[in-house]
């Protein structure tokens, strides 16, 4: 009887009802998007960096695993005495750059001998490794997302360069130059901002981390096994905040929308909470009628969210190949949980007042 | 045998800005089991309010109202609520159907509000009572003024209440829905046994009850006995 009645009730202003929906459903489909861009982000980056093959990244002390924030170049002797440690089998120095212009790229200036040694070379899909300094290796994706071919100029950091190679995608960036060439622009010579390092064994990775600790006492040491778990929201700087506060923003919307969609139900159905007043229905039956309305719109927004968040993405993907957008089951849990819970928050005075309603004022009302 | 509803020295007071305006002044009637009662008067006489208050939707200032044994004017809310559930059926003079619920629904929702289930027995035996067996799914909107109120008396009825209190169930009709409803008032009283006070400003309807209670300006001034 009951859930036959809300559902009259909802059917009973159809564009209230479907503003409602669509409204809660944009709620949920920017928590999943914004999430999933992050996440998405995140791990795809994290992936890549574990693609160069190394066992250990060697940085600077208290540098970001996120290669992107900051320079912090080191002495690119380094690398020597790296080679020199027990059970290491390669070292490959990188300095890495940052564009933001037309994109945000992450440059690696590779000396192409030694990342083979470590990485186990490149898969090419046409062209050929680095030889001239003007030369750079752009992955498959990125060529597809930017339409650029093997023999295009392109223009970046102030500089021209020339496609030679277009390369399977998956090892630490998307974009590769001559190490010298990017040192001489950034006017870091002799420099390397990370230290890539194989060891001969899997299971001598840790002594060989130890022993870079002694040698490096302050320098940041990772071994590459545990990276993707490493790559968080919690790990950026602001990242978390920013996810929280997208999340925030969300609940209001929903919570807002609902509250004054059940408000002015509350108001126009007056006469009918009086009705069932003098039925003998208790305040808590009004309230329980009001919040499974409620619930009721919030579900079918959240099912909707979850729709249009999984139609978001194929566009996104559609115009952005390299992007990756996680969805993973727990978030759209949790998306949908939030919207519930924000939508019945903002049902809760609305159904309060209701409850409340004078039962003669009310049957009086018109 | 005890009276189903006695009021003594009843008042009902309202405050409106700075202004106290008694709307019952000192009302004590008894109503015995098994009679229709009708209360006439012009209009502001307090008749509503009556009906409102030994109905338990409005609190009175002072006296006492004793509806089967229950005092109402010492319950909470809450209390009242409940006793209203379980002992009281009411017809309004618009209706007040559920526009969103058609006639089966709109009946069945008292039984879901008393709390003993839908009984199809009891569903059946009072719809077909009341001749709407074959409009049951249909609207409000989609009933004439005199099968809208015989599905609010169904409402009524349905749960078995000790009294039914019709505020002017025939204002809204034209003659001949009157006397049908009025008609069924009658049957229900007669045959059944079900109380009724009604109010009314109609002598003619009045007189379908076995008693008139007169009221003016909040007060009972006469009664009389018709059969």
């Amino acid at each position: 009887m009951i859930q036959y009645m809300i559902l009259q009730n909802v059917l009973h202003r159809p564009l209230r009802t479907f503003i409602t929906v669509i409204a809660v459903a944009v709620e949920v489909t920017l928590v999943i998007i914004v999430v999933g861009l992050t996440s998405g982000l995140l791990l795809e980056s994290a992936k890549r960096t574990e693609g160069v093959g190394a066992d250990i990244m060697l940085q600077a002390p208290n540098a970001s695993m996120f290669m992107a924030f900051g320079a912090a170049p080191m002495p690119i002797a380094i690398g020597d005495k790296l080679t020199q440690l027990e059970y290491v089998q390669a070292v490959a120095p990188v300095f890495t750059q940052f564009n933001s212009v037309n994109g945000l790229d992450l440059v690696f200036g590779i000396e192409p001998e030694s990342f083979k040694q470590v990485s186990g070379g490149f898969v090419f899909h046409g062209g050929h490794d680095l030889k001239d300094p003007d030369d750079i290796l752009v992955d498959d994706i990125y060529s597809q997302a930017k339409h650029v071919k093997l023999g295009d100029k392109m223009y970046l950091l102030g500089h021209d360069w020339h496609v030679a190679g277009i390369v399977e995608h998956g090892k630490g960036s998307r974009l590769f130059v001559m190490r010298d060439t990017l040192q001489d622009l950034a006017g870091a010579k002799d420099k390397a901002t990370v230290f890539f390092v194989k060891s001969d064994r899997t299971d001598h990775t840790p002594a060989v981390a130890d022993e870079i600790h002694s040698l490096l006492p302050n320098y940041t040491i990772r071994q590459l096994k545990d990276f993707v778990s490493l790559m968080t929201s919690s790990n950026l700087p602001g990242l978390g905040i920013f996810i929280n506060v997208m999340i925030g923003l969300a609940v209001a919307i929903g919570f807002l929308v609902i509250f004054l969609s059940m408000y002015t139900t509350v108001i126009e159905r007056t006469k009918e909470i009086g009705v069932l007043k003098s039925l003998g229905a208790s305040k808590a039956y009004i309230v329980a009628i009001v919040l499974s309305e409620t619930g009721l719109l919030c579900v079918l927004g959240a099912v909707a969210g979850i729709a249009l968040a999984f139609t978001t993405r194929a566009i996104l993907l559609k115009l952005f190949p390299a992007l990756t957008v996680l969805m993973p089951l727990k978030w759209l849990a949790i998306a949908s949980a939030i919207a519930v819970v924000g939508g019945l928050l903002g049902a809760a005075y609305p159904a309060w007042i209701a409850s409340r309603k004078d039962p003669v004022d009310a049957l009086a009302y018109e | 045998m005890e009276p189903i509803l006695k009021t003594e020295n009843l008042w009902k007071v309202y405050r409106q800005g700075k202004v106290d305006v008694p709307a019952l002044r000192g009302v004590s009637i008894e109503v015995m089991p098994g009679e229709f009662v009708s209360i006439m008067g012009p209009s502001g006489c307090g008749k509503s309010t009556m009906l409102h208050v030994i109905g338990g939707l409005a609190r009175a200032t002072r006296g006492s109202v004793l509806l089967d044994g229950n005092n109402l004017t010492e319950m909470s809310d809450s209390a009242r609520t409940l006793l209203r559930r379980h002992k009281v059926g009411f017809v309004f003079q618009r209706f007040n159907l559920l526009p969103t619920l058609d006639a089966y629904h709109n009946i069945a929702l008292a039984q879901h509000i008393h709390g003993n289930g839908f009984d199809p027995h009891r569903f059946e035996a009072v719809t077909s009572l009341l001749g709407l067996s074959g409009r049951l799914k249909h609207r409000p909107s989609e009933l004439s003024g005199g099968e809208q109120q015989r599905v609010a008396i169904a409402r009524a009825i349905i749960s078995e209440p000790k009294i039914v209190l019709a505020d002017e169930p025939t204002g809204n009709l034209d003659t001949k829905s009157s006397d049908t409803v009025l008609g069924l008032l009658r049957s229900l009283n007669k045959d059944l046994g079900q109380t009724i006070v009604m109010i009314t400003h109609n002598p003619e309807a009045a007189e379908y009850g076995n008693r008139v209670l007169h009221m003016r300006d909040g007060q009972v001034v006469d009664g009389i006995s018709i059969h």
